[in-house]
Parts: structure tokens; sequence; C-alpha cells
């Protein structure tokens, strides 16, 4: 067997990956589905710390294995937890099989194109982000090199990409927050036969382990946040870890614990408000005779003395994205949990 | 066959994105077809990591006596910076369209009371009767 150019460890967790994804596609129990899924996503974050993106695992941890399985969970519970295993035709399982060997078989027959795995010399490698490397420090006295190039150089995309967050969020609300949601109410015999016989949100354990690791989930959130500069991190991290805080807040006590402190027009107009600082430093930038979202201007009207304004500037950006991810993930959460109606859910 | 092992990464990116793309074709259950479409984008997003790999790299976090002598720096001890950072943010961006996809399932549940692609097309049928 010829010496692996991958770390072997990394071989076992490749495996395991592809062995987590079949099971969970083969449950036939939903809700075991959605676990085995945040299993996975685990897996992937050891495989890409392991490779060196910190930052990446960081996100996956928060986003792939937290926030996106209680999505999954609270959908299950607004539907049903259970699926009917008919199987299809023969002639269509053929089909889809041939599709999916074909297709297979064409991205495998480009793999000896590729080149070869921790190649430092390959085009990815070697054209554009030997800059970033070298310039950071000199630029921007940033570090972290994934944070200056998120925040500093390649800040437009980060914004679309806020803003896409920020679209989804409002695709979801037109979806399921309609009027006929907005103007149904309880109904009793329907909550007697919705509610299971354990009631998970009246258990004294849970409340109170909430509401001890709530304050520390937020101080760390805010941590991660403001030091997205030097370690791994930063605003999308930091508000997802947020918005998580606020969700085990919502699963623990209830949904309406939660409204009562966030109103739905103050979330809503919180999620904008994050897009909304992020594209004002653009313009501040601008209108201080500069290039778009280009910071250096900003260095009469930011503290600090001579050419840290780009660092600074990219802590405001963050500070931006974190409010927009954080709330839209709240909102979300609220809309898939109360299937829009805003009352009552997971 | 040893091209194969030397691309491993790229093999299972291939598997995983076939899985997705199976679960999003044959599956009945609409939840399950999400799943499969997460299953899909963590293939594309491991490529991607794999691409951006060296050898012997560590974290793209500079060190305090590199980052004090900027000449000091040797762009290959860093993995590259770039991959990862369009990774982070696709990743947010999946969790939100991953909320899309399944705000439709429940608005799709409220409408015809089934997640199985079966009833559902069942149910528009003895609509349309």
């Amino acid at each position: 067997m010829p010496s692996l150019p991958i770390w072997e460890f990394d071989v076992l967790l490749l495996v395991l990956v592809v062995l987590f994804a079949l099971i969970s596609l083969s449950i036939r129990n939903l809700m075991g589905a959605a676990i085995v899924f945040g299993a996975y996503s685990f897996m992937m974050c050891l495989i890409w710390a392991g490779m060196g993106a910190v930052d990446v695992a960081f996100t996956e941890a928060a986003v792939g294995a937290g926030v996106s399985t209680v999505f999954i969970v609270s959908t299950i519970y607004n539907t049903s937890a259970t699926m009917q295993n008919k199987p299809g035709g023969l002639t269509f399982k053929l089909f889809i099989g041939l599709v999916v060997t074909l297709t297979g078989a064409f991205l495998l027959s480009a793999l000896p194109d590729f080149p070869e795995w921790g190649d430092s010399e390959s085009p990815a490698n070697a054209v554009v982000a030997p800059y970033y490397i070298k310039n950071t420090i000199t630029d921007a006295h940033v570090p972290n090199v994934v944070t200056s190039v998120l925040a500093d150089y390649r800040g437009f995309d980060t914004l679309l990409e806020t803003t896409v967050v920020f679209i989804a969020c409002i695709a979801i609300y037109s979806i399921l927050r309609t009027e006929t949601a907005k103007s149904k109410t309880d109904e009793p015999e329907e909550e007697i036969a919705v509610l299971p016989s354990y009631d998970p949100s009246d258990s004294l354990i849970v409340r109170q382990a909430s509401r001890f690791m709530i304050p520390f989930m937020q101080l760390f959130a805010l941590y991660v946040i403001a030091h997205g500069h030097y370690s791994p991190g930063g605003g999308f991290q930091g508000g997802v870890i947020l918005g998580a805080s606020l969700i085990l807040l919502a699963i623990s006590f209830d949904l309406k614990f939660l409204l009562g402190h966030w109103s739905e027009k103050s979330l809503m107009l919180l999620v904008a408000s994050g897009v909304f600082l992020y594209a004002a430093v653009g313009l501040a930038c601008v209108f201080m005779g500069g290039n778009y979202l280009d910071y250096v201007v900003l260095d009469p009207i930011l503290p600090g003395k001579g050419d840290m304004a780009r660092s600074h500037g990219i802590l405001l950006v963050e500070i931006g994205v974190g409010i927009t991810v954080m709330f839209s993930m709240v909102a979300i959460h609220i809309n898939l949990a109360s299937n829009g109606r805003f009352d009552r859910g997971l | 066959m040893e091209n194969l092992i030397a691309n491993f990464n790229y093999v299972i990116v291939v598997i995983l994105m076939m899985i997705g793309l199976w679960a999003m074709l044959a599956q009945k259950n609409l939840i399950k077809k999400c799943i499969g479409m997460a299953i899909f984008q963590t293939g594309i997003i491991l490529f991607f990591i794999s691409i951006g790999a060296k050898n012997e790299a560590k974290v793209p976090i500079l060190s305090k006596f590199v980052a004090e002598n900027p000449p000091a720096i040797i762009v290959n001890d860093y993995a590259n910076p770039l991959t990862q950072i369009l990774m982070l943010t696709a990743i947010v961006v999946g969790v939100s369209t991953l909320g899309v996809g399944l705000a439709i399932v429940q608005k799709i549940y409220l409408e015809y009371g089934a997640i199985e692609e079966n009833e559902i097309l069942a149910r528009i049928d003895s609509e349309d009767e």
C-alpha cells in the first residue's frame, strides 16, 4: 500500500462521514435521521479542522450541528415524525440509479486532472492566496488571514452573503407568516392531541441549566465576534452562537417567553439593521472620499493611531454581520417552530 | 488505484455529492430531500477545503513573532485562506436556504396534510376530480 498523502485519521473520518450520510438517509424515524445528520456535521467539522480550516469548522459546529438540527426537528414537530416506506417502481429506481451513477462517473473521470492533495503549487494555492497571507499584516494589522479576507479584501462578497441571509429570512416570513397564520388562534382540543406525555418545557433541570448556561454562551459569542481578528471566529460564528442562545431559551422555557422579550417587529428591524450597518460603513467610506468599503479613509473618525482604520472597519462590519445572523436565526426558528403563528411551538 | 488513494478526499466528495443527489431524486419524504440537499452542499464545501489544504501547513492565523516581522512570512506554512472564507459564508447561507426549504415543507403540510410525495400527488389528483 502506498503511503497516504493525507493524515490516516482523516481516512477513517472520511469513511465515517459517508456511513453517517447513508444512515441518516436510510433511517425511517425522521427524528433519528435529524440527530444522525447532526453527528455527520460534527464529523465534517473534525475533517475541516484537520485540514487547517478552523474558521470553517467553527461555523459548521455552530450551524450544521446546532442550529440546522433544531430547524429540522421543529419541522418534524409541525409535520409528522414517521415516514411510510413505500418503495417506488423498479423502473424509477433503475432510472435514478443510472442518472446518479453516470453523473458520478463523469465527476470521477475528471479526477486525474486534479492537482494532488496538499500541493502548494496548485493554481488555487499559488496565484492570489499568497498575496493575502503576505500582506494582511502590513495592510490591515489582522493576524487571522481569514477575517481580513472576509471583511476587507473581499468585503463585497460578505456584504452580499449577509444580504442573502436577510432575504432568506424575508422569504420564510412570506411563506409561513400569512394572514391565516396570524389570525389562527389556539384550538384547545388540538393542543391536547399535540402535547407529548412528557413535556420537557416543565423540566426544572432543563430550565435551571439553560438559565445558567445562556449568559456564558452570550459572553463567549461576544468574545468570538470581538476577538475574530486574532483567533478563529468572527461575525458569522458569534452571531450564530448568540442566536443559538436565544433558541435555547425558546426551547427550554417557552416560545411565548422569548416573544415577550423580543417582539416580531423589533426582530425584523434588527435583522435589517445588521445589513444596514454593513452597507452604511461602506457608504461612509464613499462620503469620506474613498471607494465603497475602503476603510482606510475612515482613519480620521475612528480611534487608534496610524493605519489601524482597516482593522477597526473590519470590526464594525463584523458586528453588522453578527446582528443580522443572530436575529435571522432567531426569526427563522420562531417561524419554523410555531408554523408562522408566533404563539406556541417546539 | 494509486491515483484513487492519492485523491481520496476528492473520491469522498464525489460519493457524498452523489448520495445527496440520489436522496433529492429518489427519497419520497420531503424532509429527507432537504437533508440530501444539505449533504450535497457539505460535499461541495469539503471539495473547496481539500483544494485549499497544503501538506505540512498550519491554520491561517499568523503567530505573534511572524506578525511583528512581516518579511518572515512563509506562504506555504499556512493553508489557503481564500477557499476557507468562500465556504464559511456558504455554510451560513446554506442553513438559511435549508430554513427556506423546511418552511416550504411546512406550508405543503398545511395545504395537503402530508410530506410524502406519493400522498401529496394523490391529494392533488383527488382535488382535481
